[in-house]
């Protein structure tokens, strides 16, 4: 618990413009589902690390997020938030590139609002990159697939 | 950080435990614990975090009758104000769709609504909402505990979780703002096993179907106007009056409208049973109070919208000989939202005789925090606090009804000018105005003193905030006189106003 203060005293905060901020509420035309692919994922490669995931509860961040071996996006989301189903497929995709270099667990900040608070998120999509338990950097808002990348690499220690 | 206690031995030993630690430290775990996240209790709770007191709120959603649960901020967020004036938008907006041909938009013959779209939508920024809040009490350093909270003492708050678990926090000082749920008819067979509330309405996945409303408080006529907006087959059943309680006249005008616009009217009657048949719908048998005679139909959804109440009874207001109004089960309290136990204040709904709106309840809250920290003594004016009715003709007040302003001053100390009107934007539409209405109440004699100002029309809250903010300032008839209108608006017809009821004279007036 200690070190997780430790560690947000040295993180980066950048802002984009484009986020949705707690009292709005955008609407999206369309839902992409993660689920399906991300279960899929972790039960027919249960042997190998799910690279990308939907955090369960506190265990499952402890065990799979604090705990990984690998560096962890986190990518904060809310099922009200437009710009989200924006950037979760695009960092997908960016995670899909490092070919298990990264993983990446999902929280859905109404399920798990203690969680979200106890990071210190406020708007979403919030995404914290953790190494090793500790927080090293994070961002709010959307990114576009190149700042996506160079944050996926600097992340990953490249 | 707070010290929270987790009881596990029993609470007698516990409260032994409590009072020698508050007499050894001569301190509570927190300066203010306020029971009850909503409108209220947010608001108190985050000024009084402002000005430097160490503050709690519990807030705890004891599922519906159907199930129905929500998160933080309330009824107000959840399953009053804000779900309401969205659909009832809805609602608007397929009327608009209507008049649109009018206005030369090549419109398909039929318009379809799809609730579960209407609903979604609502439900999700009802969900930012309550996540909005939750940051809020972060960043406002205002401790949150999910926690059903009630009174061991007039310092002592205990909390229980979902599962089960107890913890008790003590405090100087102890809010309650839980407000009110909705009440079951228990007394009509099948009413609680059949029927939903507005608990239950606004989380609805699928549409209600063919809907009969129960009630004619403003929530059972907005909810039936909204329902009927959207294209459902729509029913109010009225025992005796409609927004009783409101000025008699406007809501004649509000149900006259409704009836106009689709809904189904049932008036003086009362349900009697409701069954389900093997169908899966909804049979209801009623009484019409004036014939004896009883009636039958068959709907897909019930929704009972016949009154309010708090949850005292979980509260353990008892214990503390917390004085309640025997009748409405709410808690008495004084100018100063005290009640009859020194440092437990009560305020929002669950007050006796306070108005059961959030902008009133969120005043309150805050200036009770003020008090509470020692930093003032100006308490809540509850004078001349506006509302607004929305129903598919919007009404807006503020001040008194003109029965209220007849029992004040008698019906010769006071002055009514009224107009019929028809908005503008009614005319190229066809749509028939005559419902749409504005009344002007003043002192006959003297300064002409404004006392009540009330109207019914399109955008009717927006029009009489405005004017409330005059009758704050004390506004009269020749404020009004000397007002230039703006043109062409509904609103301009309020200070257009010339024509009195004592004159006998046609009220309808006629554009420029």
């Amino acid at each position: 618990m200690a070190h997780r203060f430790l560690a947000r005293r040295i993180w980066t905060l950048s802002v984009t413009d484009v986020r949705c901020l707690p009292s709005s509420a955008v609407a999206s035309s369309s839902r992409a589902s993660f689920l399906a692919p991300s279960r899929t994922l972790a039960v027919s490669h249960a042997v190998r690390r799910a690279v990308s995931f939907n955090v369960q509860d506190n265990e499952d961040f402890t065990e799979r997020v604090i705990n990984s071996d690998l560096p962890v996006l986190v990518d904060f989301h809310a099922q009200w938030c437009g710009p989200c189903k924006i950037l979760g497929p695009r960092l997908e995709k960016a995670v899909a590139k490092q070919k298990g270099r990264v993983a990446m667990a999902k929280v859905d900040i109404d399920d798990h609002t203690d969680l979200a608070i106890e990071y210190g998120v406020s708007a979403v999509p919030t995404v914290i990159a953790m190494r090793g338990g500790d927080i090293v950097d994070r961002f709010v808002g959307i990114k576009d697939d190149d700042q996506l990348d160079s944050f996926v690499c600097k992340v990953i220690g490249q | 950080m707070a010290a929270l206690c987790t009881v596990r031995h029993r609470w007698k030993r516990l409260k032994c435990l409590q009072v020698f630690t508050r007499n050894l430290t001569g301190s509570y775990d927190y300066d203010l614990v306020v029971i009850g996240g909503g409108s209220g209790g947010l608001a108190c709770s985050k000024e009084a975090a402002q000005l430097g007191q160490k503050v709690a709120v519990l807030d705890y959603v004891e599922p519906s009758a159907k199930g129905t649960k929500w998160g933080l901020g309330g009824t107000c967020v959840n399953v009053g104000c804000i779900p309401k004036k969205l659909m009832h938008q809805a609602a608007l907006l397929g009327t608009a769709v209507k008049d649109a041909k009018k206005y030369g938009w090549q419109m398909p013959e039929t318009l379809r609504h799809d609730w579960a779209t209407m609903a979604e939508a609502v439900q999700n920024h009802v969900r930012s909402l309550n996540w909005g809040h939750r940051v809020q009490l972060q960043d406002k350093k205002v401790k949150y505990l999910n926690l059903k909270g009630s009174l061991l003492d007039e310092h002592t708050v205990r909390g229980l979780s979902k599962a089960g678990k107890e913890t008790v926090l003590t405090a100087k000082n102890i809010v309650i703002a839980t407000g009110g749920r909705p009440k079951y008819p228990t007394e009509i067979p099948g009413a609680v096993e059949h029927g939903i509330t507005s608990d239950d309405i606004f989380w609805l996945e699928k549409s209600p179907g063919k809907t009969l409303v129960v009630g004619a408080s403003y929530v059972a006529l907005e909810c039936a106007g909204f329902l009927t907006g959207i294209g459902l087959d729509a029913t109010l059943m009225v025992r005796s009056v409609a927004l009783r309680g409101f000025d008699r006249q406007m809501a004649g005008l509000v149900t006259d409208y409704m009836e106009a616009y689709g809904t189904r009217f049932v008036w003086r009657s009362v349900p009697k049973r409701v069954d389900r048949l093997p169908s899966g719908t909804l049979q209801v048998t009623w009484s019409d109070t004036e014939t004896g005679r009883e009636h039958r139909d068959t709907y897909d959804s019930v929704l009972w919208a016949v009154g309010r109440a708090p949850e005292t009874k979980t509260l353990g207001l008892d214990k503390l000989a917390v004085q309640l109004n025997q009748e409405t089960g709410k808690i008495v309290v004084g100018p100063d939202e005290s009640t009859s136990v020194p440092n437990v204040y009560a305020f929002g709904d669950i007050g006796e005789g306070r108005p059961e709106l959030t902008p009133t309840a969120i005043k309150a809250g805050k200036l009770l925090a003020h008090r509470l920290a020692g930093q003032s003594t100006v308490l809540m004016n509850y004078d001349n606090v506006a509302t607004t009715v929305f129903t598919p003709l919007e009404y807006g007040c503020v001040g008194l009804s003109e029965e209220e302003a007849e029992r004040r001053c008698g019906k010769d100390g006071i002055e009514v000018f009224h107009a019929f009107y028809k908005p503008l934007e009614f005319t190229v539409a066809e749509r028939d105005a005559s419902q749409c209405y504005v009344k002007v109440i003043c002192e006959r004699g003297g300064d002409q003193k404004i006392l009540g100002l009330h109207l019914t029309g399109p955008n009717a809250g927006e029009v009489i905030q405005g004017f409330s903010l005059s009758l704050q300032c004390g506004a009269t008839y020749p404020h009004l006189l000397q007002t230039v209108g703006i043109h062409p608006t509904c609103a301009e017809e309020v200070v257009k106003i010339h024509i009195t009821k004592r004159s006998g004279l046609d009220p309808t007036v006629t554009g420029c």
